[in-house]
């Protein structure tokens, strides 16, 4: 039986990079993971990427990064699965060793989108929803969806913004030690509460940013000593009007399930996660739809701290999308290096104890895509 | 009225080939009145380039009145969670509901 073990990981800084394109972030994150791997001979290359198209007018992404890097002649491909483009690519550079294909793979995701305006972001983010429907017409948006949740998961559970807040603020906090993040500016619960509305009840500190960036990994099927002990993928609803709970994601639940099967562990296994915070209200539903908490108590958790470095499992210790930044097709990615991190012991915000088994979570659209993996250090 | 699509208890507005219950073709069509009740709502801010003219703009989802199907819908007004709307017109493909009662009107009858 196969298994597959991550060999390298790079990322840029997240952020705002007038001077890269999209090609440039691509390569400089590949460069990070290949040399942080030792080099090895790359048998094939898959990219996670939203957005190039629209945004920058570039598709054959993987050709390009085969090409610039002087890989040779081996195949690629670009995965999208909206904001989990990277957590897919990342999937099927598993499969791919898995199979018995290949044996060492690169995994590269990127978005350039801080050129464009925020109306046009906007606009070409929505592609991640169903377009030819009664519901798009109606002018939901992506955030417009979450701020749709926030407001019944207060009502159901007595919940405030406040609780929102405070997963945005400790994002931040987590961030103000990533010299990678994209925000390390201090902030506070005032700050977060009183900020510009986007959707209500979702302010501008409980949306997740535009943001330039990528992120890379070496995956090979030779030891290392970071073992991939699961991959798993799940599809959700494509419209809110069809989801039969609306405080649910089963599009995470279920790839969460599947995750814990293929791995043999369960959510009381976890001792670190990345958890695909695009919006604070995202965060506190799939750290019950992954059974860290009970279902409608997420907030409490949050309340007690019990996602902060130092509670029960730490959740996005990288600061997350909220604070990290969410250069969407690197986002899964990102996740990974994160983890690693702090597998190895050299984290931003690394846990006092550290940390032996991880849990990455990436989703995409309106929770129309969830995949989640599990790194063992070994 | 509006058509709801029906197979193993599940409803749903949106029409779906198979049933993920039972794999069979959905065959069984519902009308239900054009009026229900606010699930949930948001007020959208910061819109898309194409509704730009119309922020900031309410947008909720509407639980069918005599159906388990909800819709989703822009809203004339500011509304609460359980206030009682009905629909005002289609405008662009897009449903747009009015209110005709408040949540608390529900309450107290």
């Amino acid at each position: 039986m196969t298994t597959v073990y991550v060999h390298g990981i790079g990322m840029t800084k997240f952020g705002s990079f007038e001077d890269k394109s999209l090609k440039d972030l691509l390569i400089e994150a590949s460069i990070g993971a290949l040399k942080d791997a030792n080099l090895p001979k790359i048998d094939a290359v898959f990219v996670g990427n939203f957005m190039g198209g629209t945004l920058s007018n570039q598709e054959i992404l993987g050709a390009i990064v085969a090409n610039d890097l002087g890989l040779g002649y081996i195949p690629t491909a670009k995965l999208e699965g909206a904001c989990a483009s990277g957590g897919i690519a990342l999937r099927q550079g598993v499969l791919s060793i898995l199979s018995g294909e290949y044996e060492n793979v690169l995994v590269v995701g990127a978005e350039k989108m801080k050129h464009a305006s925020t109306a046009t972001v906007t606009q070409f983010i929505n592609t991640a929803m169903d377009q030819s429907t009664t519901e798009k017409e109606a002018g939901l948006t992506f955030p417009g969806f979450f701020g749709t949740v926030a407001n019944r998961y207060m009502y159901e559970t007595g919940a405030q913004k406040e609780h929102l807040a405070k997963v945005a603020l400790k994002n931040r906090e987590n961030a103000m030690n990533n010299p990678l993040a994209q925000f390390q500016k201090p902030t506070s619960i005032e700050e977060i509460v009183n900020a510009r509305m986007v959707t209500d009840p979702l302010g501008l500190f409980d949306c997740s940013p535009i943001t330039d960036g990528a992120a890379a990994v070496v995956l090979s099927s030779k030891p290392s000593n970071i073992k991939v002990r699961a991959s798993s993928q799940s599809s959700g609803p494509t419209l809110m009007q069809d989801a039969i709970d609306l405080l649910s994601l089963p599009a995470v639940k279920i790839s969460g399930e599947r995750a814990y099967e293929k791995a043999g562990l369960g959510p009381e296994d976890i001792d670190v996660a990345e958890i695909h915070d695009c919006f604070s209200m995202t965060e506190i539903l799939s750290i019950e739809e992954l059974g860290f908490f009970p279902k409608l108590e997420g907030w409490k958790a949050v309340e007690a701290g019990e996602t902060k470095v130092g509670g029960r499992i730490p959740v996005n210790t990288s600061g997350g999308l909220l604070s990290k930044g969410h250069p969407i097709g690197a986002t899964g990615i990102s996740q990974i290096y994160q983890l690693v991190r702090q597998l190895r012991g050299n984290a931003p915000n690394q846990l006092a104890k550290q940390p032996k088994i991880a849990l990455a979570q990436n989703l995409g659209g309106t929770g129309a895509y969830s995949v989640v993996h599990i790194l063992e250090r070994v | 009225m509006m058509k709801v699509y029906e197979c193993c208890g599940i409803e749903s507005v949106t029409k779906k080939v198979y049933c993920s219950s039972c794999g069979k073709e959905i065959t069984n069509e519902i009308d239900v009145p054009e009026e229900g009740t606010v699930y949930s709502y948001t007020v959208i801010q910061v819109p898309p380039a194409q509704f730009a003219h119309l922020a900031p703009y309410t947008v909720a989802l509407i639980q069918l009145k005599n159906s388990k199907a909800k819709v989703t819908a822009r809203i004339l007004e500011s509304v609460a969670i359980g206030d009682q709307v009905k629909l005002d017109s289609i405008v662009d493909g897009a449903y747009v509901f009015k209110k005709v009662g408040s949540s608390k009107v529900l309450h107290n009858s």
